[in-house]
């Protein structure tokens, strides 16, 4: 490299990574977690989901349908609900590795264009690997809720966590 | 309010599906970058390993990852899976009422082409006007491989008078 240029990249050399993420240990049987942001999710939003996944029931994108079937909105797509609690919940929780799986996802009532989503998590449980040290699998239990407080989703996730060193 | 008629098809209404039957859907899809990282991000997953291919490529040069580059988020598979699905299985569904046993069984990369398959586990007649289905969806790659499987529960129309 140049003078030059490693002069241009002196802020490289003093620049601290500004970490995100929690580690296995932070994973206590338990311990909640409110995750951030928080989602609005608008009817361009369903529309660009319910398109690209080819989500073919008219409730999803057709309103006049939806009212047809005594729905004041458009319903935002159930997969898109899940898919915006999950991304929610992911800094928090699962930085550290894949999906092993989901279990008993229950939809507990629709969402219409407008709503508003949160998300909310607790771990139930944690498993040190055997095959692979300093990895665990952590299954938590996640909540989705509108802006009304009404829980909309819940389901369990299992990741396959590695502490990142 | 105006009846929406001829909109859907007649041939997946609850009497429809029989347990046991097993379909293949009609559409495949190849998985790009387009709609993977569109949806990763509009869902606000910040897992990068889901949108960079550099930090993906440097890990499995150190031997830390399977693939050298992105992988498809998981949720995004499911979901095109699902999708591929839904006009025979989702169509006439009034309520997605969960899903249960999904597993995530191998990587999806941008270019992967998933087919769908569904199997009809069980059937429950629950209202006059509509039951509750189960399904098996199955999500297989390029390869043969299966990449997704997973159950999902919902409240399907029964068939309207004169329909």
């Amino acid at each position: 490299m140049s003078d030059r240029a490693e002069g241009q990249l002196a802020f490289v050399k003093k620049a601290v990574l500004w970490e995100k993420g929690n580690k296995i240990a932070d994973f206590e049987e338990g311990k909640v977690f409110h995750h951030h942001w928080g989602r609005t999710l608008n009817e361009g939003d369903n529309s660009l989901f319910t398109t690209l996944t080819q989500m073919y029931n008219p409730v999803y994108f057709n309103e006049p349908y939806a009212r047809s079937l005594g729905h004041e909105k458009i319903v935002v797509a159930p997969l898109l609900v899940f898919n915006t609690v999950v991304g929610l919940s992911v800094e928090d929780l699962s930085l550290g590795g894949p999906f092993v799986g989901i279990d008993k996802l229950v939809f507990h009532r629709p969402v219409y264009v407008g709503d508003t989503l949160t998300a909310r998590s607790v771990v139930v449980a944690k498993r040190m690997s055997e095959k692979r040290p300093g990895s665990a699998v952590v299954t938590w239990k996640t909540e989705g809720f509108n802006q009304d407080d009404e829980r909309v989703i819940e389901y369990m996730r299992s990741n396959l966590l590695t502490d990142s060193v | 309010m105006i009846q929406q008629t001829g909109l859907t098809a007649n041939d997946n209404y609850f009497e429809n599906f029989e347990v046991g039957a097993v379909y293949k859907h009609a559409r495949g899809k190849t998985v790009t970058e387009n709609e993977a990282v569109t949806i990763c991000h509009l869902v606000m997953n910040s897992a990068s390993g889901h949108f960079d291919d550099h930090l993906m490529a440097t890990a499995h040069a150190a031997g830390k990852a399977h693939v050298d580059r992105a992988l498809v988020y998981g949720g995004v598979t499911i979901s095109i899976t699902i999708g591929l699905a839904y006009q025979d299985t989702g169509e006439q569904v009034i309520r997605e009422l969960g899903m249960d046993n999904i597993k995530l069984l191998g990587p999806v990369l941008h270019g992967s082409t998933l087919y769908a398959y569904t199997e009809v586990l069980a059937k429950d007649d629950t209202e006059p006007s509509a039951g509750r289905v189960t399904f098996r969806h199955y999500g297989v790659d390029q390869n043969d491989k299966l990449v997704f499987q997973g159950d999902r529960t919902a409240l399907v129309r029964k068939r309207p008078q004169g329909a």
